[in-house]
């Protein structure tokens, strides 16, 4: 049969086939309708919490918001249609949300409570923050355009590789004044303009370390010799590895930044866990991660320092300590309880740079351990649909960097939030979505981006060969 | 691959179940113990959120309550209330003050009604929270007369102005029920100064005050820091009167010009004077008060019947106004030389105003002592009374037979021309009003070196007492001239005879 028929009979494409995947792409429609929704009630809330009125710019404010991720979802239908249809509301609500939040904090600080203004913050905070999130999305809608197909990515394996190192080394190599805020040594200043480069590279070196070990995981995983029931790898092997740990180890020296350092490696050793599936390359990860912490934790003071204040965070608490600011962010978290003071209610501007680091605290505080867990229900919903995307997709480098990208949001949450909430020792990074600052909101829409492109791959249901429909005969058994 | 994926989807699983874990730990079970932590800045500052309680004077009726603090919306901040004492300095002692560091006497022991979380509150709250009306907290009515208390404050300020600003205290309480009609110490502090929202001027402002070396901070009208001196005669004659039915006023008592105690120390009275003749009635030994009369019959009495004369006039117990009132002490004395003294009020015995408002409060009222207190009820802010106090006896402290008796001698310290408070407390200064007595005057500091404390306890109408008053100031030597004057003021102000 030659040519094909203008319309399929019913039959021909329904029978005996699984129902065509759908892109569902009005379901992404009505929740990004409803996370608007939940937004904007959110920012009713703050206003009438606060003031007792309705914000008077709630609907520009409003109007954006949603002409933002319109646009976005437009960009989906056009660019990525059989996409996962619950990660772009995901993202939006947080996104939006986040930026209630800044807002809120922003207002406290102008009048809602004398003597404690966020000195940190100013009256363009929200606006600021609204700009970034057009400029995220505008990214996220860059990557699904740039990136039509993941795999094609792999192509520059060295080159994001390099330009992931060279962001994050830029920082250490400048000097304070051009790369330093508040301590942290992560900066990229330009005039009024400060950009934290290792967001972006955090994405540049998930792509090089997929496209690494795609490469190299028949070595990683097959050679070595076994011993005592665990596969040691070659010497040789552990050559790379050791480098990403000494890398992540000079990041923690002259960045004086733990987390980003733990982000970095923690990646690395689930991605290479995932390409080898060997047990080994967990524990030596593992191994070498403590080494490092106990080293440098013995070696430079901050580091030891933080543990101390982990463990005992209520000794010395008083504005000058060390510890005041983990205090002040656990006192809030109690201080909103159950159910929360409500948004306006609260006194999260205690928190020093509670917009930033501690913006978790002030959702819980605000929010109650009831609104702080559906938050962290929605970062777990998003890692578990970039999970679900890399065990369906089926090329390996897709695979191993949607899975490398979904198990860092996870790590990145779990080591603010439970830095903040006192789990684990505090290391300051910045919250994916929620806190203040344009590099990691634009990152994390990056990201976004790249899983949604990953589960596009995944889902778009294979090209048909035309040719074959006719000659095909379905052979059905029994 | 999918395998080692699945396996960190599981480890991705379990990092957010530590974490939910986590926070469940510190915001549903942690929040109690972290709102009680040290300095928690947000529970201190959530009170001025709300309008917090005022509390008022309404001793003299809650027709006549006058407001002594009270919560007004913030100058300049929206939504937020401060404090204000109206009155200034004058009620410093009873209401304390309310910052945002933390509050002192009224404002912390009846801060969970004035901030409206008492849990009496909480069906108010509940209902406010679904008709919309804002948290408020409830009203404390204090039983402090604002005519006693104005008289007292303005008494010690002229006392300040015209004897150098000796440190002073008052107190005054109802003796038929116990209700504190007046507390006032001088020096003293304006609580206003408290209620800025300016945290580094508030730290100044507390340091200055709490390094000050007159100590404005000290409430002196609670504070055990005196002797009795004469005044403790009170409870010697108390005793030595319940010890047998044939002793009375009228009872000779031996009193010699000087007194050889059993450790060879001479024990003299006021001014080396003679007692009478040697042998005088115990009333005219009280009224003229002779060390040595007091000083035998302290020998006589027995240690443990004086010890526990002096605890049930309320000495070696802490009392809960609500704030505390620190005991005032009277050890046990088994040495007879040191009874003797202690007897007098020179030993080790340490009294506070309060405890000489008590001594003349529980002779007033036929012998019993009723429990003092501050706060007459609490009204919830829909005018509901959640609390009343209702008079509860502390002690019956001697036989009414006896009180009436060391009532009547006291009387005789005023109204017999030979008694020490007759020209400050009798009728050259009172005219008709009865008041009984009983003066003090002191000695001090090492080897009795220092100034002597002035002491008046004193209660009136004699007839039908209405008032108990407690005077002590701090080196102003002879009790009748420059505590006495001090009791009278109050007591003719108290009594609408000013």
């Amino acid at each position: 049969m030659t040519g094909y028929p203008a319309v399929l009979p019913a039959h021909a494409s329904q029978a005996g086939r699984a129902p065509m995947p759908r892109g569902r792409r009005s379901t992404e429609l009505l929740m990004l309708g409803f996370a608007v929704a939940v937004v904007l009630f959110a920012y009713a809330s703050v206003g009438l919490g606060l003031n007792g009125r309705v914000p008077t710019g709630m609907l520009t404010y409003g109007l954006t918001f949603a002409v933002i991720v319109l646009a976005a979802h437009l960009a989906v239908r056009r660019l990525a249609p059989w996409a996962d249809p619950l990660m772009l509301p995901l993202a939006a609500l947080l996104n939006g949300l986040g930026v209630v939040m800044i807002y809120r904090l922003q207002q406290s600080g102008r009048g809602g409570n004398p003597g404690n203004v966020i000195t940190t913050m100013s009256s363009s905070s929200t606006a600021q923050q609204i700009l970034y999130s057009a400029v995220g999305v505008a990214a996220f809608v860059g990557v699904l355009l740039v990136v039509r197909e993941p795999r094609t990515l792999q192509r520059y394996t060295y080159t994001l590789g390099t330009l992931g190192l060279v962001l994050l080394a830029i920082p250490a190599l400048l000097p304070a004044s051009l790369s330093s805020i508040q301590g942290a040594k992560v900066w990229i200043i330009i005039g009024r303009f400060s950009i934290q480069p290792g967001e972006f590279a955090k994405l540049a070196l998930a792509v090089f370390f997929a496209g690494y070990l795609v490469n190299k995981r028949d070595a990683l995983a097959l050679a070595g010799r076994r011993v005592a029931g665990i596969d040691l790898p070659r010497a040789r092997d552990l050559g790379p590895v050791l480098a990403v740990w000494a890398a992540s180890l000079l990041i923690l020296i002259f960045e004086t930044d733990i987390g980003t350092s733990a982000l970095f490696f923690g990646m690395f050793v689930a991605m290479i866990y995932i390409a080898t599936q060997r047990t080994s390359w967990l524990l030596i990860g593992l191994s070498l991660f403590l080494a490092g912490t106990l080293l440098t934790s013995k070696l430079f003071g901050h580091v030891g320092e933080r543990f101390t204040i982990w463990l005992h965070p209520f000794q010395g608490n008083n504005p000058t300590h060390d510890a005041f600011q983990l205090v002040q962010g656990l006192e809030g978290m109690g201080f909103g309880g159950i159910l929360g003071t409500g948004l306006g209610h609260g006194q999260p501007f205690w928190t020093p740079l509670v917009q930033s680091d501690f913006i978790v605290t002030a959702f819980g505080e605000e929010l109650g351990l009831t609104g702080l867990m559906a938050l962290l229900l929605i970062f777990g919903l998003i890692v578990q649909r970039g999970l679900r995307a890399a065990v369906a997709v089926r090329d390996p480098f897709s695979k191993l960097l949607a899975g490398g990208l979904s198990f860092m949001l996870a790590l990145q949450v779990f080591v603010i939030v439970g830095g903040v909430s006192g789990l684990i020792p505090l290391t300051g990074i910045t919250t994916p979505f929620l806190s203040q600052g344009g590099s990691s909101l634009i990152a994390s829409w990056a990201l976004i981006g790249l899983l949604m492109r990953i589960s596009d791959t995944a889902r778009r249901p294979a090209p048909q060969s035309i040719q074959d429909e006719g000659m095909t005969q379905v052979v059905r058994a029994g | 691959m999918n395998r080692a994926l699945k396996r960190i989807s599981l480890a991705c699983l379990a990092m957010f179940g530590l974490l939910l874990l986590n926070i469940n730990y510190v915001q549903a079970f942690q929040s109690t113990k972290l709102a009680g932590e040290p300095g928690n800045i947000r529970v201190f500052n959530q009170q001025f959120q709300y309008q917090r309680g005022s509390i008022m004077a309404a001793g003299d009726g809650t027709a006549h309550a006058v407001i002594i603090a009270q919560s007004k919306p913030a100058k300049g901040s929206p939504g937020t209330f401060r404090r204000s004492y109206p009155a200034g300095p004058e009620y410093a002692q009873i209401t304390g003050y309310d910052s945002i560091y933390g509050a002192t006497a009224l404002e912390q022991t009846e801060n969970s009604e004035l901030a409206g979380t008492d849990p009496r509150l909480a069906v108010h709250n509940l209902v406010g929270l679904f008709s919309g009306r804002p948290k408020q907290g409830a009203t404390v009515f204090t039983t402090i007369s604002a005519k006693a208390q104005n008289a007292a404050y303005q008494a010690l300020q002229a006392q300040a102005q015209s004897d150098g600003g000796k440190p002073a205290a008052v107190v005054a309480i109802n003796p038929s029920t116990g209700a504190i009609l007046a507390m006032a110490s001088y020096p003293t502090y304006n609580p206003n100064v408290y209620t800025t929202f300016n945290g580094p001027q508030l730290n100044r402002t507390d340091k200055r005050l709490r390094d000050d070396t007159t100590q404005p901070l000290l409430n002196r009208a609670i504070t055990p820091n005196y002797p009795p001196g004469s005044s403790f005669k009170v409870v010697t004659s108390s005793t030595w009167l319940s010890g047998g039915a044939a002793r009375s006023p009228a009872s000779t008592v031996q009193a010699p010009t000087v007194l050889t105690l059993p450790n060879g120390n001479p024990l003299h009275n006021d001014g080396d004077e003679t007692c009478g003749n040697g042998h005088p009635q115990l009333i005219f030994a009280f009224y003229v008060s002779c060390n040595t009369a007091f000083g035998q019959l302290g020998i006589n009495v027995g240690a443990q019947a004086l010890h526990k004369q002096a605890e049930l006039f309320g000495f070696n117990q802490t009392l809960s106004i609500p704030f505390a009132v620190p005991a005032s002490e009277y050890p046990l004395v088994p040495d007879d030389s040191l009874r003797a003294l202690s007897a007098i009020g020179q030993y080790n015995d340490e009294v506070s105003p309060f405890q000489e408002a008590m001594f003349a409060a529980a002779i007033a009222n036929h012998g019993s002592l009723e429990t003092p207190y501050l706060v007459q009820s609490v009204q919830a802010p829909d005018l509901s009374t959640i609390q009343t106090t209702t008079p509860k006896l502390l002690h019956q402290t001697v036989s009414s037979q006896v009180a009436s008796e060391v009532g009547s001698m006291m009387l005789q310290v005023t109204q017999n021309p030979g008694g020490t408070a007759f020209q400050t407390a009798g009728p050259p200064a009172v005219g008709s009003l009865n008041i009984a007595g009983k003066t003090g005057t002191a000695e001090n500091g090492v080897n009795n070196a220092g100034l002597n404390d002035a002491v008046f306890t004193s209660f009136a109408p004699y007839s039908d007492p209405k008032i108990a008053v407690g005077v002590i100031v701090q080196g102003g030597g002879f009790g009748a001239d420059a505590a006495a004057p001090i009791a009278v003021k109050v007591i003719k102000a108290y009594l609408g005879q000013g």
